[in-house]
């Protein structure tokens, strides 16, 4: 995007040696998998076994790196992993087991490297239980239901925890503070603070929730300022909002075109950590759509008119110039000269000027300063 | 006992440092002669200046009656952290399309070296630190840097709204400034006055001064120079760095009608950045004449990707891509910017929504009691436990205690070891000794860890508990225990305030239906 939406200072110049953290926000909307599922022939539950495999994938990279899985189920987001800590933790797949069957499960599962099984146990034990409590009427009353800004949200504060120790990333302030950042965090620091990387992985097969425009964007400026990469999935009707997120945090979009092969997806496009994305050339989209449409006709516009109050966008200038959100009265002066042609004599003047001040320095430009009034 | 004492002045600039932006002072006093006579500075301390009487931090440590005192240091930490964060939230209308002058005091007096490295690197790098804050809170203003250099007014950067052009600019021609001479305030202030008079009238005019000297060297009268700024309707903000000047005071309530907040002196380098960042706050917006609201219009290009590298016409840079200015079909290659050809403001609608939550704040959280503490047992949004009431088990006051508006501490009766009774007598109102590490969000009733506050307030501008929660779950929760009323956003019924807030809200609506139909063309659900 630009400058000010922060991509074009996005770097990856921090030193290699840290960890990442990955946060994977799922949809667990059952009817929405089950559509899904209809036209794809993915199911949840095999999708979910790859997406665990990806997580295994990252935990192998390296010891320090850690991974979260966040719900956003129908009625709000909930922790996969780390599991909520008030809850029951046991599996309700295995209330009715016998002592017998849990031996065999866990000499089956003896081989497996315990970094791999904690997550795997520990995110089909929640997402058991999240089904179970889970009111199949509600189920099918939300087809759509999401809490994308939700689920970023709590991805955010959780990264703010985990890898800048709940500083937010403020720590570049004041030069005293580094010093004390380093021995209270006990390893290693970033200049901005941080003590690990951090991705999101959004794998969405919901639509954009419409009245959450501003949570939501709220959510990727914010990602946008501790730099850290959205990620999408979206393996089902393409979005605006995703894209946006993408786009604005640099981060990778993808729309696999045949998601039974969502693991090979996974494992090349958003698998890579912030240092192997260096070199690497990754599909991203490029043509984000950031037209807006106005408030009066919801046209979708290439040159609108904005009140300097509330920021609402209108095709036209409204009517006695009374800007209809704010109800303030409007200057209507530059109004007047809308339909008459740009005029260019100002602009030549400009270039002129600029190019006969070329040869000034900055220096030179300071002693001509407006003398005071005498 | 004149080395304790130098030993005293010199750890106590450091160590007392996050101190001094902490807890107020007058509820420090009572605390310092109270307990501990080893802490005082018993012989000196009847012949002491006012300067002289250094506030230690560790006067204000009420040992708890096993000896430990982590739960004065937590409570203190949180106090701190939270203290920038009680900001009213009403929403008001502000500023939002700002156009600010950064004046930098660049003349000897910089080369100080009470602020480390020096005063001048400091600046220049708060400066820097500044200009990224400042544009990405205020995404569609602009900005110009100014210096006082040597009794003139030095331009550093011109009003634009590129970031990149204004850290460039510091880089090559503040950094490498020897800073020198005096430093004229009215050679500035005119310089800047110049800058701002041809902006619109629509937004807002600001000046923001570094002052590191303690006088001005003018050429002429600087009252003709601040009746000028108030005619322009200037608004003059001040960062003193060494003490106040009375000039200063007098031009910062002159330009704010009468208001100095706008002055303020710094303490140390946390406190300089603090009330430089506060500057990248869009102002509120006061007096009607202010600003004259108006209509602006703005073009929403769209981006092109090229094979080969054209020229922009913004720089003249070789650049692949860019965006297609909808009116003349100018390639720029930096929004948000004005086309260079034919004038028109090109934005992105996402700068649009980046200065929603100056409209819409993110309500206060309060602190929650402990006879409330029971209803969680960690953070919801970042899974960190929080701590359990160790000495208060008596079941008599888990429950009943309904809605302890002022906080009141839980009563004292039946405590075993006695650490809570001794630290609720002596502070009164404030939780004693041990804080709950709490904070419930009013409307849907969360619990968050102090961390989380901050960085929801500061930096993410949503609650993570409403946006998670489904609406249902918010109204069955309503009735818990922060109630709903506790902000002033929701009682300020009747004044104009709050019938355009409902408006907004109304059209924010409309905004984020709409927003859907350019991708999706469908969505527009009711």
């Amino acid at each position: 995007m630009d400058k000010v939406d922060g991509t074009e200072h996005y770097n990856f110049k921090a030193p290699a040696d840290l960890a990442t953290l990955q946060i994977i926000i799922l949809d667990t909307n059952p009817l929405a998998w089950a559509t899904f599922e209809k036209s794809s022939s993915l199911s949840f539950p095999s999708a979910l076994s790859q997406l665990l495999i990806f997580a295994n994938a990252h935990l192998a990279f390296s010891q320090s790196n850690r991974c979260a899985v966040i719900a956003n189920h129908i009625d709000g987001v909930h922790f996969l992993s780390p599991a909520d800590p008030d809850t029951d933790h046991r599996d309700p797949g295995e209330v009715d087991l016998t002592p017998e069957d849990l031996k065999e499960i866990a000499q089956q599962n003896a081989s497996k490297y315990r970094v791999f099984r904690l997550l795997e146990d520990e995110v089909r034990a929640s997402y058991r239980r999240l089904i179970a409590n889970t009111d199949p009427e509600a189920v099918m009353t939300s087809p759509n239901a999401s809490c994308l800004a939700g689920a970023l949200s709590a991805a955010l504060t959780y990264i703010n925890r985990i890898c800048f120790g709940g500083t937010g990333g403020r720590s570049s302030g004041v030069p005293g503070d580094e010093k004390s950042k380093v021995n209270s965090a006990g390893g290693k620091v970033d200049e901005t603070g941080r003590t690990m990387h951090a991705k999101i992985l959004v794998v969405s097969v919901t639509p954009d929730p419409a009245n959450q425009y501003i949570p939501v964007m709220n959510s990727i400026f914010a990602a946008q300022r501790l730099k850290i990469p959205i990620d999408v999935c979206k393996l089902r009707d393409s979005t605006v909002f995703l894209q946006q997120a993408a786009d604005a945090t640099g981060g990778v979009y993808m729309e696999p075109e045949h998601p039974q092969g969502l693991l090979q997806y996974l494992m090349v496009g958003f698998l890579p950590d912030h240092l192997a994305r260096q070199s690497l050339i990754l599909p991203t989209k490029v043509d984000v759509d950031f037209r807006a449409a106005c408030f009066c006709h919801k046209k979708v516009l290439d040159v609108g008119f904005v009140c300097s109050v509330c920021l609402s966008i209108f095709c036209e200038p409204p009517e006695g110039a009374i800007c209809s959100t704010c109800q303030v009265k409007l200057d209507a002066t530059p109004l007047e000269n809308l339909n008459k042609p740009v005029v260019l004599p100002p602009k030549k003047k400009k270039k002129k000027k600029a190019i006969d001040s070329l040869p000034e320095s900055g220096v030179a430009s300071a002693a001509d300063s407006p003398a005071p009034a005498e | 006992m004149a080395d304790s004492d130098e030993d005293f002045v010199l750890s106590s600039s450091g160590d007392d440092r996050p101190k001094g932006k902490g807890g107020a002072s007058g509820s420090r006093r009572p605390t310092r002669k109270s307990k501990r006579p080893d802490g005082a500075p018993a012989p000196g301390a009847t012949k002491r200046e006012k300067w002289e009487d250094i506030q230690r931090s560790w006067d204000n440590v009420v040992e708890g009656a096993d000896g430990s005192i982590a739960g004065t240091v937590i409570g203190l930490l949180e106090a701190t952290k939270r203290k920038r964060l009680l900001r009213d939230t009403t929403p008001i209308q502000r500023g939002i399309i700002r156009h600010l002058v950064l004046i930098l005091d660049l003349s000897s007096a910089m080369l100080e070296k009470d602020l480390r490295p020096t005063r001048f690197l400091l600046t220049l790098r708060y400066a820097r630190d500044f200009v990224t804050e400042y544009f990405e809170q205020n995404p569609i203003s602009q900005l110009s840097i100014v210096g006082m250099h040597d009794g003139l007014a030095l331009r550093i950067s011109d009003m634009g709204g590129n970031p990149a052009d204004h850290l460039t600019a510091l880089q090559e021609k503040a950094f490498t400034v020897e800073p020198k001479g005096a430093s004229s305030l009215q050679n500035a202030l005119e310089m800047g006055r110049a800058e701002l008079f041809h902006t619109p009238t629509h937004g807002t005019r600001e000046i923001l001064i570094i002052f590191g000297a303690l006088s001005s060297s003018d050429p002429g009268d600087i009252h003709d120079t601040i009746n000028s700024l108030v005619e322009d309707r200037i608004q003059v903000r001040i960062v003193g760095l060494a003490a106040q000047v009375a000039v200063c005071r007098e031009l910062v309530m002159k330009t704010n009608d009468g208001d100095d907040s706008g002055y303020g002196v710094i303490l140390d380098e946390g406190h300089y950045r603090e009330l430089m960042m506060a500057a990248t706050t869009p102002p509120v917006t006061t007096a009607e004449e202010k600003s004259v609201p108006s209509l602006l219009m703005m073009g929403f290009p769209s981006r092109m990707v090229e094979k080969h590298e054209s020229f922009c016409s913004c720089h003249s840079n070789l650049t692949k891509g860019g965006y297609i200015c909808p009116r003349c079909t100018a390639k720029v290659c930096f929004l948000p910017t004005e086309c260079p050809s034919c004038g028109l403001t090109l934005i992105l609608s996402t700068h649009l929504a980046r200065s929603y939550h100056h409209l819409f704040p993110l309500k206060n959280w309060v602190e929650v009691p402990w006879s409330e503490a029971h209803a969680s047992s960690h953070c919801w949004s970042c899974q960190t436990p929080f701590p359990t009431n160790q000495s208060q088990t008596s079941p008599t006051k888990q429950k009943p205690k309904p809605k302890p508006a002022t906080l009141a501490p839980p009563p004292a009766t039946g405590t075993s070891n006695g650490t809570k009774p001794a630290g609720s007598s002596e502070k009164g109102q404030k939780q004693p000794q041990q804080p709950t590490q709490r904070y419930a969000c009013t409307n849907c009733k969360t619990h968050f860890c102090i961390d989380c506050d901050i960085f929801a307030h500061e930096i993410l501008h949503n609650c993570p508990g409403c946006q998670s929660l489904s609406e249902e779950k918010i109204k069955a929760r309503a009735n818990l225990w922060p109630p709903n009323t506790v902000d002033g956003a929701s009682s300020a019924n009747g004044d104009p305030t709050s019938s355009m807030r409902t408006q907004v809200a109304e059209a924010t609506k409309m905004l984020e239906n709409s927003k859907i139909a350019p991708g999706s063309s469908m969505e527009v659900d009711s």
